[in-house]
């Protein structure tokens, strides 16, 4: 009897996990701001935005002295 | 370059092999992306080969030993040098933890007789419960959550490594092992921590499937599972002869 009470949790935890797993969280589960960052990017990445970018994107052109004085 | 102002340049990592794998998501082809499903499915196949290990071990529990030295040996190995290589650590892994559980409950159920299953039922029992209240919103990992369990489980890593270092002296830990109160009282809180960083697990898998990691974390995700279910079967185990000692 104990035996086969335990067997049949297990088949049915075993059961429930293969379904239950493949369903996405529930929204209070996911829209937190308390989740745990697995990845500090997210946190960060709206700062760097706001930063705006370090690189200027254009072609680049060689600055030799003779522009550089008809520029002046 | 001040700490905080490099921190909100490069941003931050946590654990090394979650946060370099997070942060290369956004490269990844759709078709190449870590879901709830693969990990799942995975997690299926590493039991089955656990299962079918257990057979093996049942049937020969001489390779316990042996088997667990190996497994824990893969464990780290897939932990601290390559996650990405999980696809191929972590089915070894399982198969070779199934033959050292599986000689593991030769020798609970020759003392106790129907420890085994009670075991198996127990932890999937935990297994389906928390994934429950994980889904569902009941149970709300948080960073606080999250160290908190890490304490601990490393606090109970360090207790196990000293009882193990003194057991070689013919000294040990008493209360660790003992049947009395305060005995069951330690391995309640251990199968408790135990089942607790399941939910940790839920939450990285649920995380890498939203944030699109690489397929192989779908490995990782499932490995690190196993590695939690292991933990929280033996801890029963333990707990069980416990009880029935009394």
């Amino acid at each position: 009897m104990n035996a086969i009470f335990f067997s049949i949790l297990a088949i049915f935890s075993l059961f429930v996990f293969m379904n239950l797993g493949k369903v996405k969280a529930s929204k209070k589960q996911m829209n937190r701001d308390d989740r745990i960052k697995w990845s500090y990017r997210r946190k960060f990445r709206g700062q760097k935005n706001k930063d705006g970018p370090k690189i200027i994107e254009g072609s680049a052109e060689e600055i030799d002295d003779e522009t550089k004085k008809s520029s002046q | 370059m001040s700490k905080h102002s490099a921190l909100n340049t490069f941003g931050r990592s946590g654990n090394p092999a979650f946060t370099r794998n997070f942060d290369g998501a956004n490269t990844i082809p759709q078709s190449e992306r870590m879901t709830l499903d693969g990990a799942v499915n995975k997690t299926a196949i590493l039991l089955s080969l656990c299962f079918g290990g257990a057979f093996v071990g049942w049937n020969m529990p001489a390779l316990a030993m042996p088997s667990l030295i190996i497994g824990l040996i893969l464990a780290f190995v897939t932990i601290f040098r390559s996650p990405a290589k999980a696809g191929t650590t972590a089915p070894f892994y399982a198969g070779f933890e199934g033959v050292a559980l599986g000689g593991i409950t030769v020798f609970a159920e020759a003392q106790y007789p129907g420890i085994g299953i009670q075991a198996i039922g127990l932890t999937f029992g935990i297994l389906a419960s928390l994934l429950f209240c994980y889904k569902s919103g009941i149970i709300k990992p948080t960073e606080n959550f999250r160290l908190m369990i890490f304490s601990a489980t490393m606090g109970i890593a360090i207790l196990y490594l000293v009882s193990f270092i003194m057991s070689f002296f013919g000294s040990g830990i008493g209360f660790i092992h003992s049947n009395g109160l305060f005995g069951i009282g330690f391995s309640l809180f251990v199968v408790g921590i135990a089942a607790l960083n399941l939910v940790l697990d839920f939450d990285f898998i649920e995380e890498g499937a939203e944030q699109g990691l690489p397929k192989y974390m779908e490995w990782y995700g499932a490995f690190s599972l196993m590695v939690t279910l292991v933990w929280l079967y033996i801890e029963i185990l333990r707990l069980l002869m416990k009880l029935r000692s009394r």
